[in-house]
């Protein structure tokens, strides 16, 4: 069997509570900055492991700054690792922060085009797919108006739309199931776990408990940089629960 | 790369440099031509100063002057862009990834489409005050703005970067910008500053990439020594500039 993604002992720490230091602090404070003040870090993992099979469904259950979403963004490579080793074989479709990427000036289509190809596209690619991506979001005409003219469902919805419709090999999910209003949350759903049941390694964080519990077929629980649990999402959830009181 | 990796890549530098081009004349009335009248009015100014007032004896003043000016604007407006490459697009860096350093790339090709803009004005000069464009031009255009393309690229990276870490390079950047400007024979020739400053400038990397420019577009001449140099420079800024943008591109995500 082969694996999608491996995670091996893996730390990250974020430096902490400091100002960041202009150019004449750090000169003045040089000697400072050299031995630099240890118990200053945040520790977000601590030697985390874990490996995803191809076509695998990942939940991560956790309390909030657990970790769920740093391991996120290493795994998409947003963010590097201060130690240990992250291996990705397959092009990642992140659904973190939806229209991160999207310019407020451009339009639609203009956005539609950039996020397309920065999600993995040829441009050619994302053209063929336009059509289904303007249906999908139910946009309509404002396709060709600036975003900043979108009401934020409108806005929302045009990321999901683009993001699945890239042909998604490994799905990055942040509690986004919730996209738009009532029948485009169910459009918006019935169309991811389409995807998920359909084979697409998926890694889903979520405090949806049921969620996690119906879409995936394995879980992880994280607790303070480390795994506390892992296996079927059934009993994951339940040691989760029980430890949350 | 697979072939298909290629195009895509391809296709985001494109992408990338369109969304600089449109981004900055968007909601102006002109639109795109102010990149054209940017350099005009001040090409203007400096001719009134310079020519009329205090009376410059030297033939083609505009001509010679512009042949310089237009290529340094590439390089300038290009650094100064470059600051907030990077710390300007947090919202993709921090979301999506993909290589950081075409942020930079499209800051410096945005640019290079207002120079090929400029061009015209130029073959014009060339044709009326000139010996009008040669075959020369079709050989030395591409190499120097290859040449010119790496030098900016190399500094370029380095300021986007450190830029992150210490925001005073934007001032630094906008000062020392200016003051290479006037440290650059651009506005008057190298043979008019006096012997003893004459070595600052021969020191200056970029007295040679102007020497070039000028030479292929006011005599239809090539001049290999210049252009050696400048290429000489352009691969050591090439190269500083990719070392610094990869040891302190580890640690952006901590920082922006």
């Amino acid at each position: 069997m082969s694996y999608t993604v491996e995670i091996e002992n893996v730390w990250k720490r974020f430096p902490l509570g400091r100002e960041r230091p202009g150019f004449k602090e750090f000169i003045v404070n040089l000697p400072k900055f050299v031995k630099r003040n240890r118990d200053s870090n945040f520790w977000a993992l601590k030697g985390l492991t874990l490996k995803v099979r191809g076509g695998e469904c990942l939940g991560i259950v956790g309390k909030n700054g657990a970790g769920k979403s740093t391991l996120l963004s290493l795994i998409l490579g947003t963010i590097y690792p201060t130690g240990g080793k992250i291996k990705v074989s397959q092009r990642i479709t992140p659904l973190l922060e939806l229209g991160g990427g999207f310019h407020p000036d451009l339009t639609g289509r203009e956005n539609t085009l950039l996020n397309g190809v920065l999600l993995g596209l040829t441009r050619d690619e994302v053209r063929e797919r336009m059509g289904e991506i303007i249906a999908f979001s139910e946009i309509g005409k404002f396709f060709n108006m600036p975003v900043r003219t979108y009401s934020s469902g409108m806005y929302l919805r045009l990321a999901f739309s683009i993001a699945i419709h890239t042909d998604p090999k490994l799905l990055l999910i942040d509690e986004i199931l919730a996209v738009g209003d009532e029948a485009f949350q169910k459009k918006s759903k019935n169309a991811l776990v389409g995807l998920i049941k359909g084979g697409v390694t998926t890694i889903f964080v979520s405090h949806n408990l049921s969620a996690v519990k119906e879409i995936c077929d394995t879980a992880i629980w994280l607790d303070e940089g480390k795994i506390r649990a892992e296996g079927k999402p059934e009993r994951v959830v339940e040691e989760y629960l029980r430890s949350a009181g | 790369m697979s072939n298909r990796e290629f195009i895509r890549k391809r296709d985001l530098l494109w992408l990338l440099t369109k969304k600089e081009v449109i981004l900055k004349y968007k909601r102006t009335v002109l639109g795109i031509l102010w990149s054209l009248l940017n350099p005009i009015l001040f090409a203007l100014v400096l001719f009134v100063a310079f020519k009329i007032f205090m009376k410059i004896q030297m033939k083609n003043y505009l001509f010679f002057f512009l042949s310089a000016l237009f290529p340094w604007n590439w390089f300038s407006v290009s650094l100064t862009m470059a600051t907030g490459a990077l710390i300007g697009n947090v919202h993709l860096i921090k979301r999506v990834r993909f290589p950081r350093h075409f942020l930079i790339l499209a800051t410096i090709m945005a640019q290079l489409v207002n120079f090929i803009f400029a061009l015209p004005i130029i073959i014009s000069l060339s044709y009326f005050h000139g010996k009008g464009p040669g075959m020369n031009w079709l050989l030395v255009i591409p190499i120097l703005i290859v040449i010119q393309f790496a030098t900016t690229t190399g500094i370029c990276l380095v300021i986007s970067m450190l830029n992150a870490y210490f925001r005073d390079l934007e001032y630094i950047t906008g000062i020392g910008v200016n003051m290479l400007f006037w440290m650059t024979p651009i506005l008057y020739p190298l043979d008019m500053v006096p012997e003893t400053y004459r070595t600052y400038l021969i020191l200056n990397p970029l007295t040679y990439l102007i020497t070039a420019w000028r030479e292929i577009f006011m005599s239809n001449s090539i001049d290999w020594g210049s252009i050696g140099i400048s290429l000489g420079s352009s691969l050591v800024f090439l190269l500083l500039g990719i070392l610094i943008f990869q040891r302190f591109g580890k640690r952006l995500d901590e920082i922006i």
